[in-house]
């Protein structure tokens, strides 16, 4: 029995032990958590039961933080499958012990897109009627579809790459082993079973990037179908995918930070991963200034003076500290950090993308706060500041994300141990096979003339 | 079976924990009381937009007909089986007659323990007493 | 013809994708099938529209607002008293707020304060339509834009389709703040839109909408644009008209005479 259990932990105790012990760090994290999430349902019932009047929220202002949250959540919900699909697609070895924690940030997170919509609904108990009387020229219910399709696609590649380390822990026994037998589906870890889930987990890593390319471009055009100006903008599609993509690997980055940190996971996730996924990142960033830069010099080269309006609010109006701020934290603060070697450090990396989550949250909203200060006319009273409740819901939404990661750990491992084995046993071979077979071809039988007639 | 002694008692107790409320109330008498909706003691107002057995298993739905049919399809008439046409209004054809909600749709929907959502916006005349009834509209 | 069950699935997935060609074609497609309605017919026989004659409308006192007032009153529009959560179904702006593309620097008349009157444009193509969710907005077919409060899950979308800021939203529970209920006219709940219906329940008794019905000065001018001896129409010919920002092709039906 002892020898068996031996035989399934083998070197990797460590990825196991998060399950099973117990530390005082981690009852306070959760009290943390708990405490900040019970704030955010109290705002929530406060908000319920009084409506959005408790919001800072107006009538020329009707859409703000929580409408920020749904783009910005979204955007985050990116990272996992770009990480873990688009890699696993181009082969890159690397990605072996990061991919499911990227993979469950997104389908976490995706949730919290959708309840950003919710709570921001004047009349929450009739939600369903969006189902109900669907009407399917409103890009709000393109959003639906997509949104609901992607969560689905995400959770089955998350769920997909579990098995194997599900039937792990059932072999392992214990209390929870009746937990384990239902999800691991009978997984006996046969030849057949690996091709089969090799795949299924190949399709949905194929089928995943269109559909996370479709959801944050149908987000984007709930502001893009409108007239409004600074909204209504061809580059909007593009733009948003640009930056959801970057605003999620930088989260993907915190999240990797936090997970070595906390459960020791120094020799699984290295400076390496970091330097990489750091380096994707800089590309990002210059990518992301690019569409920025095209997106307003289209505006102002055009000088339409509905359009210039909130331009000039933005550059040098009321809205300029958070334009100023959101493109330092974006782009002025990240770019040296992530460009140049020495700083690409693990902290470096943390730091540029703490910034990035930070400035990609406030870019959301000052792509949508300004726009709604005038619409083609200056309204009177335009003004917004968010009151507590939406700090709350903010705080809560976060703080939830990050209860429901750490519960998770407490189940199932966080880096993907079958993975990780495959890649010790078998990644060298595959690789250097394939290498081989770029090399131009060279042996004893190709009889090629020697060049210059020397040899 | 095991613990024998101790699960039967405990079903025992538990079950009479659970039809509680319905002890109490038949004891009490509570379980014999009927909604007394009120009906208009005027003779005018006798004869209701329908058969009484027939809108008190369909009024719902008449509701729910009656208002897709003024807000949605702007058609503002009803043609009772009765052959009388009548204006389609909660405020102006039901609550005519039946002035006080209290006294008649309260009754059955606090036994049943419905609630509905009508008054959230509509109006029953009697809502607006005491004090002068607000302006007539036209 | 035998079925194992991977070839069933994709059959089935096959028939399912095929069928719903149609419907999405029909969603994408510009045609905008109007809800069924058995009074479509007549409805369509008529296209009410408003003109607005500034010139009569500036003449009243100054601070005249008995077409808002006799509106907002008969509707329950409530008054919230702040900028921030108000309700408004007509209400004025300053000329040069409301039509920014007319030059007024150097034009004689100094109409650059004057109110103008604002109100639902009831477009012939309104955009807020097309964002609405569940169809609590949509267009009737003697052209007015209603607004169905049952079905409103207080989106915002419309408002923020809407480039003429028409729309207002309930953020707090809007009975307290009337002062004198009208029983004949629903007030709302919390958490749904609402704007000007043209009187839509007025229309439907045979009256004018109350604006045009409170105006001492006759300044506002209702009718049937398909009648061509109708008020309005005669109202419009042979005048300069403006429109509110009709280069968004949304085909305003509330016309400025100046």
């Amino acid at each position: 029995m002892l020898d068996q259990r031996q035989k399934i932990i083998g070197e990797d105790t460590v990825l196991f032990e998060h399950i099973w012990k117990t530390g005082k760090g981690f009852y306070i994290t959760v009290s943390i958590l708990g405490a900040l999430v019970l704030l955010g349902l109290y705002a929530y019932i406060t908000q319920y039961r009084t409506g959005l009047g408790v919001t800072g929220l107006s009538r020329q202002i009707f859409w703000g933080v929580y409408i920020t949250n749904f783009v910005f959540f979204i955007g985050i919900s990116h990272a996992g499958t770009f990480i873990s699909a688009v890699l696993r697609i181009l082969k890159a070895e690397w990605r072996r012990p990061i991919s499911r924690a990227s993979e469950l940030t997104t389908v976490f997170i995706l949730m919290f897109g959708v309840g950003s919509v919710l709570i921001d609904l004047g009349r929450p108990d009739r939600m369903l009627y969006a189902i109900r009387y669907a009407h399917f020229r409103s890009p709000l219910l393109w959003d639906v579809c997509s949104i609901a399709t992607y969560l689905t696609v995400s959770s089955i590649s998350l769920y997909l790459a579990l098995i194997p380390d599900i039937a792990m822990l059932r072999d392992l026994g214990g209390k929870r082993e009746w937990f384990y037998r239902i999800l691991s589906l009978g997984w006996r870890n046969t030849e057949s079973q690996h091709r089969r889930l090799e795949r299924a987990i190949g399709f949905v890593s194929v089928l995943v990037i269109p559909v996370m390319i479709t959801v944050h471009t149908v987000v984007s055009f709930v502001f893009a179908m409108t007239i409004q100006p600074l909204w209504h903008s061809a580059i909007f599609g593009p733009y948003f995918v640009v930056g959801a993509i970057f605003s999620g690997v930088a989260s993907v980055i915190v999240v990797m930070a936090v997970l070595r940190k906390a459960y020791h996971l120094e020799s699984y996730i290295k400076p390496i991963h970091f330097n990489n996924i750091g380096i994707f990142l800089m590309a990002m960033t210059l990518l992301w200034f690019y569409f920025t830069f095209a997106e307003y010099i289209t505006i102002v080269y055009g000088n339409d003076p509905v359009h210039m309006a909130i331009f000039w609010s933005k550059i040098s109006g009321k809205f300029s500290p958070l334009f100023w701020l959101h493109f330092t934290l974006c782009f002025v603060i990240p770019l040296p950090i992530l460009a140049i070697k020495k700083y690409r450090t693990i902290r470096g990396t943390v730091i540029a993308s703490i910034s990035i989550v930070l400035g990609m949250w406030l870019e959301r909203f000052v792509i949508i706060v300004p726009t709604l200060t005038r619409q083609r006319m200056p309204i009177q009273g335009a003004y917004y500041i968010p009151t507590w409740v939406e700090w709350s819901i903010l705080a809560g939404c976060i703080s939830l994300f990050m209860l429901l990661y750490t519960l998770f750990t407490k189940v199932f491992p966080i880096v993907p141990i079958w993975e990780v084995r495959e890649g010790r046993e078998k990644a060298a071979a595959t690789v250097a096979a394939r290498i081989t077979s770029y090399m131009p071809e060279t042996g004893t039988d190709l009889n090629l003339p020697s060049p210059g007639g020397r040899g | 079976m095991y613990d024998k002694s101790k699960i039967i008692p405990a079903l025992v107790i538990f079950l009479g924990l659970a039809t509680y409320p319905i002890w109490h109330n038949t004891v009490s008498g509570k379980a014999r009381y009927v909604p007394k909706p009120e009906l208009p003691t005027d003779k005018a107002k006798k004869e209701c937009v329908e058969p009484k057995t027939f809108i008190r298993v369909n009024h719902k739905t008449l509701l729910e007909d009656w208002k897709f049919s003024v807000v949605r399809n702007g058609i503002r008439t009803y043609q009772a089986s009765n052959k009388k046409a009548y204006t389609i209004s909660l405020n102006r054809t039901c609550m005519n007659c039946h002035t006080d909600k209290t006294k008649f749709c309260d009754q059955c929907h606090t036994y049943m323990g419905v609630t509905n959502k009508c008054w959230d916006c509509h109006i029953y005349p009697k809502q607006l007493s005491p004090g002068p009834l607000a302006m007539r509209g036209p | 013809m035998q079925f194992d069950r991977r070839g069933f699935l994709k059959i089935t997935g096959l028939t399912l994708l095929g069928l719903s060609a149609k419907p999405g074609w029909e969603v994408f497609s510009k045609i905008d099938q109007p809800e069924p309605s058995p009074m479509a017919e007549s409805l369509a026989k008529i296209r009410w529209a408003m003109a607005v004659d500034l010139k009569k409308c500036w003449s009243a006192k100054e601070g005249c607002r008995d077409c808002i007032d006799a509106c907002h009153r008969i509707h329950n529009v409530p008054n919230l008293g702040t900028l921030k959560e108000e309700i408004k179904w007509t209400w004025t702006e300053p000329y040069e707020k409301v039509f920014p593309e007319h030059e007024l620097e150097y034009s004689e008349e100094n109409h650059r304060d004057k109110p103008v009157l604002l109100l639902c444009n009831q477009c012939d193509d309104p955009p807020c339509v097309k964002y609405c969710p569940t169809r609590a907005t949509w267009r009737r077919e003697d052209g007015i834009v209603m607004m169905d409060f049952h079905r409103c899950i207080g989106c915002r979308y419309c408002m923020a389709g809407c480039p003429y800021g028409s729309r207002s939203f309930n953020w707090r529970d809007p009975r307290p703040f009337i002062k004198k209920i009208n029983p004949e006219y629903p007030t709302r709940t919390r958490g749904v839109v609402e704007k000007c219906n043209f009187c839509v329940e007025r229309l439907a008794q045979g009256l004018i909408p109350a604006c045009v019905e409170a105006c001492k000065e006759k300044a506002l001018i209702f009718g049937d644009l398909k009648k061509p001896d109708s008020e309005v129409r005669k109202a419009l010919q042979n005048r300069v008209i403006y429109q509110r920002h009709p280069e968004l092709g949304t085909k305003p039906k509330v016309y400025y005479i100046l």
